[in-house]
């Protein structure tokens, strides 16, 4: 039997998937905006080090899994911190929640072609009491081992958040990524032979459609096979997104609304369940492409090492020069 | 047409609080001179006595220091900077900088009432707790607590002993919220001037000069700017030449660029050559200005 939390995850993705899957046929979703976005460029670098509260947070529909296997494919080497145990995430027990969520997201993020899952197994959906300091000093030790060029987490200003594991994860990394680079904060590191470290790249990511949605600086054009990755990435959280009772709840909406669809009847309902999520995938990297003018995107908030030092930003612009 | 009127008039009301006495709430020193020094030492020079509350202890912010000296080197430096711009007094509470989420809101809250009602400031300034993008959340927890705790000194339930040994509630007519410039959205005016801080520039042109030597006198946090800020240039495989001898001049004159370039960033479409830039609750924070007229 389902649990309160398992059945409201389960009706509140059926309705997610209503709704999108409705937008998608009807050609429109609330809340689109057609302002042109600056496309990005993946900086120089290695290490990503990617922090999310949640298993399936590196790919959802505001998740960075094109962006990720982009920047794979650029060269980098990724690392997943998964900050919390996920236990109330699916339709099982606690402790097989947590197991089987683990696995999917190494299973998930090797799509992506990242390197390895570090699980920090803080109570998934407990995490508005949990002491942050001791969380970013678990973040600042990672930065510092992993010593990543870019860091990518969840927006920590993101309007009508309502989940406390993403805001208080996305604060926790929002310091971290700065205060791993001081000597003067937790030096008992370098007991270990660690040594500061500031990553020269921020960025950040938030829901399109709460509030304000997420207010982006940058777009990242994705090809079709980055596309391609981010589907199957999703496609990995089998616990909690293979659903074959989606299908009939789909084609109820529609049909009360006198419409249907003619892949959807083709296809049993698992079948329809993976075909949701590549719908799903494709059409939010459509949604961002178009803000930037390209086929399929990801936008996201960028900062580089500089942007808390806005009265600088145009000297170091006109003075700056390359290292031979 | 409207809005500008509406922000010109705000604008102008700033030589209004010129009078009365000021406390300011900080986080630590170098963000509040850069993002409020003029306007502070635009009040002092017109007459305003001023009172600074330090409340994170700048533990953090050295290069090649302890956090013990560079906690005692900051707050000498602080006070001295804080002379400079007119300050009278600086009261730190010593609160550990970059830990201050583990200080309870309440208990920020509450001694920043005690000291709200004991001063009676007409202008409180404080960090913006609304800002995004500003990585630096110490002003977050710092301004979410002088936040509240504006709001709550006027009412006497709040710190019952207190209000039963004499400190009676008081009501601050004036806020200025700072931040540094970097949410993209803080020029927009929210829905409604009642109850809502609204965008305001403060022409500093006469005020930099000293802006600007007080900001120089933080020789610790100056020292660890200018090497973060070398550092992290060089791992982008960049220099600037003026970093090449990181000395006190070179420090100084980075200062110098950073609080230009700032005031410049400040200014923006406001007509002013150099400016600060806040948020501001004055008398249409309560009333609004249809009743007013």
């Amino acid at each position: 039997m389902l649990r309160y939390a398992d059945s409201f995850r389960m009706r509140l993705l059926l309705h997610l998937r209503a709704y999108l899957f409705i937008g998608i046929f009807t050609g429109g979703v609330a809340g689109q905006v057609q302002s042109r976005l600056p496309p990005g460029e993946i900086p120089a670098g290695k290490i990503l080090l990617v922090v999310q509260p949640h298993h399936d947070d590196h790919t959802t529909d505001y998740g960075m899994g094109g962006v990720i296997a982009r920047f794979v494919e650029s060269g980098y080497k990724a690392y997943y911190v998964r900050a919390s145990n996920d236990e109330k995430d699916g339709a099982n027990s606690y402790a097989r929640n947590d197991i089987i969520n683990l696995k999917e997201t190494r299973d998930g993020t090797r799509i992506l072609g990242m390197e390895d899952v570090i699980s920090l197994n803080w109570r998934n959906d407990f995490m508005n009491p949990i002491p942050l300091n001791e969380l970013r000093e678990q973040l600042i030790f990672l930065i510092r081992k992993y010593r990543p060029d870019v860091v990518l987490g969840h927006n920590p200003w993101e309007h009508y958040q309502k989940n406390p594991d993403h805001r208080n994860v996305a604060r926790a990394l929002v310091e971290a990524y700065w205060l791993a680079g001081y000597d003067t904060v937790h030096p008992e590191h370098f007991k270990l032979g660690l040594k500061p470290h500031a990553a020269a790249h921020f960025y950040e990511k938030g829901r399109l459609d709460w509030g304000l949605g997420q207010i982006s600086n940058v777009a990242l054009e994705l090809s079709e096979s980055q596309v391609q990755k981010k589907e199957r990435a999703i496609a990995a959280h089998r616990n909690v997104y293979h659903n074959p009772g989606a299908k009939r709840a789909i084609q109820d909406r529609l049909a009360a609304m006198g419409m249907h669809v003619p892949e959807l009847d083709a296809v049993n309902g698992d079948e329809a369940s993976d075909l949701l999520l590549h719908w799903w995938m494709n059409w939010v990297s459509r949604d961002i492409g178009k803000k930037a003018g390209v086929k399929y995107a990801e936008d996201l908030y960028h900062m580089d090492a500089q942007d808390h030092l806005p009265g600088l930003k145009a000297y170091i612009e006109a003075n700056a020069r390359r290292i031979p | 047409m409207r809005r500008r009127l509406f922000l010109q008039i705000l604008s102008a009301s700033l030589a209004r609080a010129a009078a009365g006495k000021t406390v300011l709430i900080v986080a630590s020193d170098a963000g509040w001179l850069a993002c409020a020094g003029g306007a502070v030492a635009k009040m002092t020079g017109d007459g305003a006595s001023a009172i600074l509350v330090r409340v994170g202890n700048d533990e953090k912010e050295s290069w090649g220091l302890t956090p013990e000296e560079t906690a005692l080197r900051n707050r000498t430096e602080g006070e001295r900077a804080a002379k400079l711009l007119g300050i009278q007094e600086v009261i730190s509470f010593g609160y550990r900088s970059s830990e201050l989420r583990d200080v309870p809101h309440t208990t920020m809250r509450d001694r920043l009432i005690f000291l709200i009602r004991h001063h009676r400031p007409a202008v409180l300034f404080f960090p913006n707790p609304h800002t995004e993008q500003d990585r630096n959340l110490d002003r977050y927890y710092v301004g979410a607590a002088a936040e509240d705790a504006w709001h709550c000194a006027r009412f006497q339930n709040y710190l019952p002993a207190a209000s039963h040994s004499g400190l009676a509630p008081h009501i601050v007519s004036e806020v200025y919220y700072y931040s540094p410039p970097v949410d993209p959205r803080r020029r927009e005016p929210e829905s409604t001037a009642t109850f809502v801080p609204q965008p305001v520039r403060v022409d500093i042109g006469g005020q930099f000069e000293r802006k600007l030597r007080a900001a120089q006198v933080l020789r610790t946090v100056n020292r660890s700017t200018a090497m973060r800020l070398k550092q992290s240039l060089e791992a982008a495989g960049r220099r600037l030449p003026i970093l090449d001898v990181v000395d006190e001049s070179a420090i100084d004159k980075l200062v110098e660029e950073n609080l230009r370039g700032l005031a410049a960033v400040c200014s923006e479409g406001s007509g002013y050559q150099l400016a600060e830039e806040f948020r501001y609750a004055g008398i249409e924070y309560d009333i609004p200005a249809k009743y007013l007229r």
